[in-house]
């Protein structure tokens, strides 16, 4: 491939650290944010792609209040071009979050949008597919490898299907979701986050995109799973059997 | 008084624990029971950011302020088991990026700097020999100056990162009748002729820092190299000293806090006699003691950041944070064994390694019973 991609924009969205205790409940959670890991690996490879010369400039692109400024440094850390983000403090759902990107990804034009295949808090696994439909691209979802062809006209994606390995060509501009064994992102450096902290984050709002979105879905309340009770001993096969279609009703 | 860290500051910290989690804490038992020094992990510091954390940024480091930096080394201590390559990259910073920082020529600085900080270069110093220990300036290592050149003759010992370092600052005497006005700085760099640091030196902890016994002779060290000015070793050596005494700890803090962590998981988990062993006083106060000394230790490692911050003497503070946060630190893994009881003794559990890192603490950078002499004298003693 001769020609880079002139731009790639990189959809990432923060979300509760999965590696701090989640506190759900009526107060919302208090653990810290985290750009979404899926989204991480998205970010990661664009970062290689352009690092092969196959791409020119990288944007990020987020969705959230001022305090999501820490989780877009991090990403411009890691080496992201530059960023924009979408002043919007609301709990968005899939729809909202597709046409809130879709509005973006207009403006922007750029030939590739990479994105996590789902979010980590709410693991809905559809803004990519909504914003594909939305902006009437290919897509290729849960990918574990990308290759771009002909020039950066085309993208030969591998996906990950319950069947196996699935190789698909789709044809730019188009979405592409990324699946955990893509690669391994790198770590934000120091350095790298003192460079960040040069860099401008270009804040939009819905109005000044065009787009008025209102969630389709509410949030009416969060619980934690009920905890495990103590299991029981039987006696015998017979008993269990009894037990399995009676109380538990699988058989 | 502000007690908040900046956004900045809070977002280095965060970006250390997620980094040390992620890529420092494998083959930690392994490495510690074979004495293997973590080369990839080393290199991985540097690209972070960690070795250049205090140099300023014309010469590749990060230029942050002393309390940014404790802070970011207490966080490093927490999220890396490894308390042996902490070791040595504290023994990196303070006894040999340090110096450079502070009395290198520009040309030493623009040579070595760059690479101790990015983790292409590895440092430490020389100064302890088999008959000078806590009486430091009683060196016998000699340096002689012939033409452009120094012929160093001797031999030190307990030299940290000795088998693996590109360059030691190598205390030596050049008129042994001036005393401790006669001991010089120099750049001793690996492959310079007559210069061996390979006799490696077994121990009890931070086994994944390497150590040998260092011997020099006739060993011809460029005049370039020599580091600040003839006979001024020993204010260079000082001046360092204090530097490492204050921060050499700090990723002892964050250990501590880990296994303050880990002995609160253990007492809530296990059960005796019917209930959680954290409801029975006896484990439940040692666990309080143990709180108490890491927010004591932190808040005077804190204090000590600070302090160095904003004015130059900060001997006292130096001295106070080192004992202070040796002490707590050998007592908070000390009671970490016991509450963890035979579990605590063996070594799959990561307790009983702590403590054998920790004991060192009590000797390195100027004993305890050092420490009480330098805070003694003074405090008007």
């Amino acid at each position: 491939m001769t020609q880079p991609i002139a731009k790639i924009l990189v959809a990432f969205k923060s979300v509760p650290d999965p590696y701090e205790e989640a506190a759900p409940g009526g107060s919302g959670s208090t653990a810290k944010s985290v750009i979404n890991p899926f989204d991480e690996i998205a970010i990661e490879e664009a970062l290689r792609i352009r690092e092969r010369g196959e791409a020119t400039e990288i944007v990020g692109l987020t969705i959230g209040p001022a305090t999501v400024d820490e989780q877009v440094r991090a990403a411009m850390a890691m080496g992201v071009d530059r960023a924009i983000r979408i002043d919007d403090s609301r709990a968005l759902d899939p729809y909202a979050v597709a046409r809130i990107l879709h509005a973006a990804v207009q403006k922007e034009a750029p030939q590739v949008v990479l994105m996590g295949k789902q979010a980590v808090d709410d693991d809905s696994n559809q803004a990519g597919q909504m914003l594909a439909g939305l902006l009437g691209w290919p897509q290729a979802t849960f990918v574990s490898k990308v290759e771009f062809l002909d020039n950066g006209d085309r993208a030969r994606c591998t996906r990950e299907t319950d069947a196996g390995l699935e190789v698909l060509e789709v044809k730019l501009p188009a979405i592409i979701t990324t699946d955990l064994r893509l690669n391994e992102p790198r770590y934000v450096s120091l350095p790298g986050l003192m460079k960040a902290r040069k860099k401008p984050i270009e804040v939009l709002t819905c109005e000044q995109l065009g787009v008025q979105v209102e969630p389709l879905t509410t949030t009416i309340s969060t619980a934690r799973p009920p905890k495990r009770t103590a299991g029981t001993r039987v006696e015998s096969v017979e008993e269990l059997v009894a037990k399995l279609k009676e109380e538990a009703k699988v058989l | 008084m502000d007690f908040a860290w900046s956004d900045q500051q809070r977002e280095l910290l965060d970006a250390v624990g997620r980094f040390a989690r992620e890529q420092l804490d494998y083959d930690v038992i392994e490495n510690d029971r074979k004495a293997i020094f973590n080369h990839e992990a080393w290199r991985k510091c540097g690209d972070f950011g960690i070795q250049g954390l205090l140099v300023p940024t014309e010469y590749g480091g990060l230029g942050q302020d002393p309390l940014t930096t404790v802070a970011v080394l207490e966080r490093l201590g927490y999220a890396c088991k490894d308390n042996g390559l902490l070791f040595s990259i504290n023994a990196h910073m303070w006894t040999a990026v340090s110096p450079l920082v502070n009395n290198g020529t520009e040309a030493q600085k623009q040579k070595f700097l760059p690479g101790l900080c990015n983790g292409t270069l590895i440092g430490g110093n020389a100064m302890s020999e088999p008959n000078s220990g806590s009486d430091a300036f009683a060196l016998a290592t000699t340096a002689t100056k012939t033409g452009d050149k120094y012929i160093l003759n001797g031999s030190k010992i307990f030299i940290t990162n000795g088998p693996v370092a590109d360059l030691l600052v190598v205390f030596a005497n050049v008129d042994k009748s001036r005393g401790a006005d006669g001991v010089t700085a120099f750049i001793v760099e690996k492959g310079m002729p007559g210069f061996d640091p390979s006799h490696k030196i077994e121990k009890m902890g931070v086994r994944t820092s390497p150590m040998s016994e260092v011997f020099f002779e006739n060993c011809e060290v460029p005049a370039e190299n020599l580091l600040g000015k003839e006979g001024g070793g020993a204010f260079l050596f000082t001046r360092s000293l204090t530097w490492e005494r204050g921060c050499i700890l700090a990723s002892a803090v964050g250990s501590m806090q880990r296994l303050l962590e880990k002995c609160i998981r253990y007492a809530n988990e296990r059960r005796q006699g019917g209930q959680s062993i954290g409801k029975f006083q006896q484990v439940a106060t040692k666990i309080v003691e143990m709180k108490m000394r890491v927010e004591s230790a932190r808040h005077m490692l804190y204090h000590f950041g600070w302090v160095a911050g904003h004015r130059k003497a900060v001997y006292l503070e130096a001295a106070m944070t080192k004992l202070h946060i040796a002490d707590a630190w050998v007592k908070c893994a000390e009671d970490a064994i016991q509450i963890h009881g035979g579990y605590g003794y063996m070594t799959e559990y990561e307790v009983e390694r702590e403590l054998r890192d920790a004991i060192g603490a009590k000797l390195y950078s100027g004993t305890s019973e050092i420490q009480r002499n330098i805070i003694a004298s003074l405090i008007g003693l």
